[in-house]
């Protein structure tokens, strides 16, 4: 009988997302939740091939093949369990012996020596047009908390 | 004012609102950055105290259908009396300030107006950040209220830059920066002061027009006896920092990438934390060579 990562084919959300390409990085903005995120070379890999037909042994065979250095499994998991967080797959369940992994846990057991960089997915929430605006320090005259650094807005004026 | 000559909405909704029972004396049109804005004001010469807290560069406009319209109400002070001792601003019929301080009430109208222009412009992304320009390229510092930006800019100013903003980078979409050179807003006694507004000649600088390549964007937050030793960020490292401060990051985020694409792909982004202003400002010359 197979194991269940063994069976795990994780698949690549698309709907939603704006995606922009830059050298070795890939920004992706998720309209559903305003976020952005950033990911670095190996964790951009990792999504390109998660196709929902391939399991996560293979992905990292085909990702070394593409880069041409070895990648153990544990990276790509480490990828998937990432941008599973992040809302960039599609409702895949992560393995219990794997959801969790940290980079520190996967540096520990493939070694500092890694072929390849780990992958990195980092986020941010997308700022409203308030949050982006200037805002109203302390004992300004106000007509909304949103214009207010303190996010206070009382009896017109600023906390 | 005859009814007709007054600017209106281009979207009009049928129903009623408070700005409909006032006696409107005097009105303007006019366009910023694509879009069309209209103001009226129920007292003849009060458009003269609004027309400095416009955004720059706007220009007047013969068509009266705009896509925002401020209705401007100041009391009469002969009349006295509580319920009209206030002065009120409409924002396409939504009361976005009631206040007895005309001041307060221009504020509110200037910051409204701001906003509307940064977030819905076409064409154009406004990342909040202060900018000048430095032999043929801008040095694009972004950051929100009290991270020192400012005062980074105007030190670099007086040291030679050609101003663009303070306030925002203005950026299309191959990531070229425009100016928004409003008047600097300069918090001289900690940033509990009320800003001071000072044109950019009064401190020996001037405004640059052209847009300008993004040369560097330094991201930086004041930290008293901190050294300015900044890190590379990597390309989509920085462009999260700029979209962490862009007005229209939830209205257009896709030309948002673009544009921002456009600066961190051929520009630096450098981040860290400084102590005093003028390790950065010899940071930066240093960097371009001079000025």
């Amino acid at each position: 009988m197979k194991r269940q990562d063994e069976l795990l084919m994780p698949e690549a959300r698309k709907e939603g997302l704006i995606v922009r390409e830059l050298s070795g990085e890939v920004l992706v903005y998720d309209r559903d939740r305003s976020k952005a995120h950033c990911l670095n070379s190996t964790a951009a890999l990792v999504w390109q091939y998660c196709d929902g037909k391939t399991p996560v042994s293979q992905i990292a065979r085909t990702i070394e093949s593409a880069i041409n250095v070895p990648v153990d499994e544990e990276v790509v998991w480490l990828g998937v369990e990432q941008l599973n967080k992040s809302k960039l797959l599609k409702s895949t369940t992560v393995p219990n012996k794997m959801s969790g992994l940290s980079r520190r846990d996967v540096m520990k057991r493939i070694g500092l020596a890694a072929a390849v960089a780990l992958p990195v997915v980092t986020s941010i929430i997308a700022p409203s047009a308030a949050q982006a605006a200037n805002c109203l320090p302390s004992g300004q005259g106000c007509t909304s908390s949103a214009q207010c650094c303190s996010q206070v807005c009382s009896g017109g004026m600023c906390a | 004012m005859p009814k007709r000559d007054l600017p209106r909405l281009r979207v009009v909704t049928d129903s009623k609102d408070e700005t409909d029972e006032y006696d409107w004396k005097d009105s303007l049109c006019f366009t910023s950055y694509g879009l069309r804005i209209g103001i009226r004001v129920n007292r003849k010469g009060a458009l003269d105290r609004i027309l400095p807290f416009l955004p720059p560069g706007w220009k007047k406009s013969r068509s009266q259908i705009v896509e925002r319209l401020y209705s401007v109400v100041i009391p009469d002070d002969a009349k006295g009396g509580r319920r009209r001792a206030r002065n009120l601003v409409y924002a396409d019929g939504e009361r976005v300030a009631a206040t007895p301080k005309l001041e307060q009430a221009i504020d509110a109208f200037e910051s409204d107006l701001q906003l509307f222009v940064a977030e819905t412009a076409p064409r154009r992304v406004f990342v909040h950040a202060g900018v000048v320009g430095v032999r043929g390229r801008a040095i694009v510092i972004p950051g929100r209220s009290f991270s020192g930006k400012t005062s980074l800019v105007a030190a670099l100013v007086r040291a030679g830059a050609t101003y663009y903003s303070d306030e925002y980078a203005v950026l299309d979409e191959r990531g070229m920066v425009h100016h928004y050179a409003r008047p600097l807003s300069i918090r001289e006694n900690g940033h509990l002061e009320k800003p001071t507004k000072y044109r950019v000649e009064t401190l020996g600088g001037r405004s640059g027009v052209k847009p300008l390549p993004v040369g560097m964007v330094v991201v930086s937050k004041y930290q008293p006896g901190a050294r300015w030793r900044p890190r590379r960020l990597s390309e989509g490292e920085g462009a999260l920092e700029l979209m962490a401060n862009t007005v229209s990051a939830r209205r257009q985020p896709a030309a948002m990438l673009e544009a921002i694409r456009g600066v961190v792909s051929r520009a630096p982004v450098l981040k860290g934390a400084r102590g005093e202003t003028q390790q950065v400002v010899d940071f930066i010359l240093d960097n371009f060579g001079g000025l």
